[in-house]
């Protein structure tokens, strides 16, 4: 049992992923992360690099990976607005890599620093055109090493970036976990594949002597190659599997933890930080004998519509608890399908709810709904 | 291209051809510069990765027959420094625009030059964007015209050399589409060369420079690069004495910096091995 | 009298001004309770505030899973700096224990506020630095938030070694004044 800071338990979760290349630029609050790579991976025989800016940091990375190394970035709201770019670059060369942002009150400079989860929608539809989106969050510390863990698994599975959001308060909270031993080098399965078809559904096959790849934002085939008429076609096919694969394995993909929801006719559901405000907030109506759980979201996108409308089908009403000022809400009412009233509860003070605030909300929900009233929306 | 000898054309993807370049273009004597200083390098193309950013330069990596990254405007530098960390044995062979490496691109490429890390910087300059159409570059001169100085630049022209060397640069050199000879000389040598090395060519584009300039055609416009050029470089340094009063208007040509200093993977490599690790082993 | 340090979960906030330990005390306080076997959560404000102005850093002890990492309502406070109590010294919960620095004006006029020589007792030992751990020595004597010998271990395994001895001195000196308060007559 060790008592272990959040950004830490990224590294942990990283090194034991295999992770041996970070390119970083510093900024509050995730900058632990960088320190503690700083001071590991040398003595890994790993890379560590402070680059000029968070633009570099990801490219640094997405060259990492084609160069053979396993590599991540981690960064806060107004990093990540500059990596954007490369997030795009990293979607459309299909490159494998974590990108972990520690949200903080935006937009701009916002508030330093204090926590927030304003950048879920930028996590998903962040950089121009439409991408496939892996976007993964947590709310423990314990959580957090996990959900890395995961994230480098599906960054390869999926080559695509996968994003980790954590927020101010999680990356400098310390708890007491259990970690397990890290070994001295991850085995990594050496990759396989058909140097003729570096793209689409085929595996992720670092540079070689064996490949003559040309990676490039430039829409292409599976072979790589740029023009032609067909290209158009070729590279949305390519996008289209992409996003189609991840779709399909929604399902697996949806991670997210039911408290209390067996009996419940209420549901809030939350994600990250404030689902423990929630989980709180669940006592305290709880102990009002109200029946209400808590539908916790871990995997944030691809967004668990499957479970969320079995949810919706059973409860008579939802409320979405999010530090911004109504972002996910907007995916839970659509999932929903009008199955039940879905209210969202936001603020993007800086400050934490208070499981009071939330369990205030919920139950002035219910008295909205008991009283005949229809969906309310108050952020 | 079309006068590649049949010795260069392995070096070459020929599904790729003909290259997007216009007819007249300075660029395909660079890209036939690099396949000639590679074959007498005769380094295993498979060690060899060539990058490129946005642009007409941009597209360079497309036209070799080895492992390619065509990356973002501006930011190849931090895909490439990525890259050699990663794979320390490989050759890396960057091409850049104007644009590319000295305005969206400034930062990333002074700070690849003060890491000296291991590469070899090609900048196409062309004094102008030409794949947008004929705006105005940092390296278009003053007074010259472009779609977006139609009335002729009243901005200082920004000296890539200068800028390479004062951002610590171990291997600067620049040179002319005109001097067809000595492109794969300085390009072999700072392929050879242990650190961030960067070779300019004064490249021309008569498709917009120079018909927005009235400097004629492709062959007027090498005449143009050998008349306003100054060759300064018998003796390291010297052209970084040379003062811009004593040029008006002509741009030292040569090599400016041949310097060994500690390399920037090779510093990791020493700094991985103190802590115990086996980082380039 | 209610005692809020009784209850569970344990709401705990160290502040003070930056540069006084403040999240180093947060830090020893969660790892001293975790080897006590309790659930522990510590958080932290950071940024300007964690350098210039009032600092502070909550430790949320339980015997079960935390679910609200934060302090609202804090049952044991500790306070070395003016700012620090401004800004806290009313965000308690009924009944519970704040120790405040003796040097703070204005301050123990509260039931349940106990000032004491935190910063003159660090100062006399010759680091005035170490105040925070005299107010930690104080905090586990009064109310009992750890094992003392657990808090002793959780300072040798998070100061610097160069300041680990001053440290411990500082401790046990604070442990005293604590004791003699709960002997003392109210």
């Amino acid at each position: 049992m060790r008592l272990v800071q959040g950004n830490e338990a990224v590294v942990w979760g990283a090194l034991a992923s295999g992770c041996n290349f970070y390119a970083g630029y510093p900024i509050t609050p995730a900058t632990e992360i960088m320190e503690y790579m700083a001071r590991l991976l040398p003595g890994r025989g790993g890379v560590f690099i402070q680059m000029e800016d968070e633009l570099a940091a990801l490219g640094a990375v997405i060259g990492a990976a084609w160069g053979g190394m396993r590599g991540m970035t981690a960064t806060s709201g107004p990093g990540f607005s500059l990596m954007q770019e490369h997030i795009g670059y990293a979607a459309m060369s299909q490159t494998p890599c974590v990108v972990v942002d520690s949200q903080r009150v935006g937009p701009s400079t916002g508030q330093p620093t204090m926590p927030a989860q304003g950048d879920v929608m930028q996590a998903r539809w962040g950089s121009h055109g439409d991408r496939p989106a892996l976007v993964v969050t947590a709310s423990s510390v314990k959580e957090v090493y996990d959900t890395t863990r995961l994230s480098f698994e599906w960054a390869y599975a999926y080559r695509v970036p996968v994003i980790i959001l954590l927020d101010a308060v999680l990356s400098h909270m310390r708890e007491n976990i259990e970690l397990p031993v890290l070994p001295a080098s991850a085995e990594l399965a050496s990759p396989s594949g058909d140097p003729e078809l570096p793209f689409g559904s085929h595996p992720f096959m670092p540079f070689s002597a064996a490949t003559r790849t040309i990676v490039s934002g430039l829409a292409h085939d599976e072979s790589g190659a740029t023009r032609g008429s067909g290209i158009g076609t070729a590279n949305e096919q390519i996008l289209k599997g992409a996003i189609r694969q991840i779709e399909n394995d929604a399902p697996r993909l949806a991670r997210c933890r039911a408290d209390r929801l067996e009996d419940a006719e209420w549901a809030i559901v939350s994600y990250g930080i404030t689902a423990r405000t929630a989980r709180s907030a669940v006592d305290l109506l709880r102990a009002d004998g109200v029946r209400v759980g808590l539908l916790e979201l871990h995997t944030l996108w691809p967004f668990p519509e499957q479970i969320v409308q079995a949810l919706a089908q059973r409860v008579r009403g939802m409320l979405m608890a999010e530090l911004n000022l109504g972002q996910l809400v907007l995916s839970l009412r659509a999932a929903a399908q009008g199955m039940c009233p879905v209210s969202g509860l936001g603020r993007a003070d800086g400050e934490l709810f208070t499981p009071e605030a939330i369990a205030a909300a919920m139950s002035a929900e219910i008295r909205q709904i008991e009283v005949g009233g229809r969906m309310s929306h108050h952020v | 291209m079309s006068d590649v000898g049949a010795d260069l054309k392995r070096y070459l993807r020929s599904p790729m051809m003909p290259t997007v370049w216009c007819p007249g273009c300075g660029h395909g004597n660079i890209a036939r510069a690099i396949a000639t200083a590679l074959d007498r390098l005769a380094i295993d193309l498979g060690q060899v990765v060539i990058l490129g950013g946005i642009g007409c330069s941009g597209r360079t990596p497309f036209y070799f027959n080895t492992n390619a990254m065509h990356t973002t405007h501006g930011r190849v530098l931090a895909f490439a420094t990525g890259l050699k960390l990663a794979n320390p044995r490989l050759t890396l062979i960057v091409a850049m625009g104007d644009g590319d490496a000295l305005a969206i691109g400034a930062g990333h490429f002074v700070h690849a030059a003060r890491r000296n890390i291991d590469l070899t910087v090609i900048l196409y300059n062309n004094s102008i964007y030409g794949m947008t159409g004929g705006q105005q570059a940092p390296t278009t001169p003053f007074s010259f015209r472009s779609t977006t100085s139609p009335f002729g630049s009243i901005e200082p022209t920004f000296d890539a050399v200068d800028l390479a060397l004062a951002a610590g640069a171990t291997y600067v050199a620049r040179t002319t589409t005109f001097d067809f000879a000595e492109m794969p000389e300085l390009i072999s040598e700072a392929i050879r060369h242990p650190g961030f090395a960067m070779v300019e060519i004064l490249s021309q584009c008569p498709t917009y420079f120079g018909r927005l300039n009235k400097l004629g055609d492709a062959p007027d416009m090498l005449e143009y690069e050998r008349d306003h050029t100054v060759v300064a470089d018998e003796e390291p340094n010297q052209a970084v004495e040379i003062t811009r009063q004593d040029l008006v208007g002509n741009l030292p040509v040569g090599v400016f910096r041949r310097e060994i200093r500690p390399e920037y993977v090779q510093q990791y490599a020493e700094l991985s091995r103190g802590r115990g690790g086996n980082y380039g082993a | 009298m209610h005692r809020a340090w009784h209850g569970d979960p344990l709401h705990i906030r160290l502040s003070g001004r930056g540069g006084q330990g403040i999240i180093l005390s947060g830090v020893v306080v969660a790892e001293a309770a975790m080897l006590d076997g309790k659930f522990v959560v510590h958080t932290q404000s950071y940024g300007p505030e964690a350098r210039l102005g009032a600092s502070k850093s909550e430790v949320v002890i339980s015997a079960r899973e935390i679910a609200f990492p934060e302090v609202a309502q804090a049952d044991v406070l500790l306070c070395l700096s003016a700012d620090a109590y401004q800004k806290y010294g009313e965000r308690v919960a009924a009944g519970a224990l704040s120790v405040i620095d003796d040097l703070v004006v204005g301050a123990g006029r509260a039931t349940g506020e106990v000032m004491l020589p935190l910063r003159r007792t660090a100062r006399e030992m010759g680091n005035e630095l170490s105040a925070n751990m005299v107010g930690l020595g104080a905090l586990i004597a009064i109310a009992g938030i750890a094992d003392p010998e657990h808090g002793r271990q959780a300072i040798r395994q998070w100061v610097k070694p160069e300041f680990r001895e001053v440290n411990l001195k500082a401790f046990e000196r604070g442990m005293e004044l604590g004791a003699a308060c709960v002997a003392a007559p109210s």
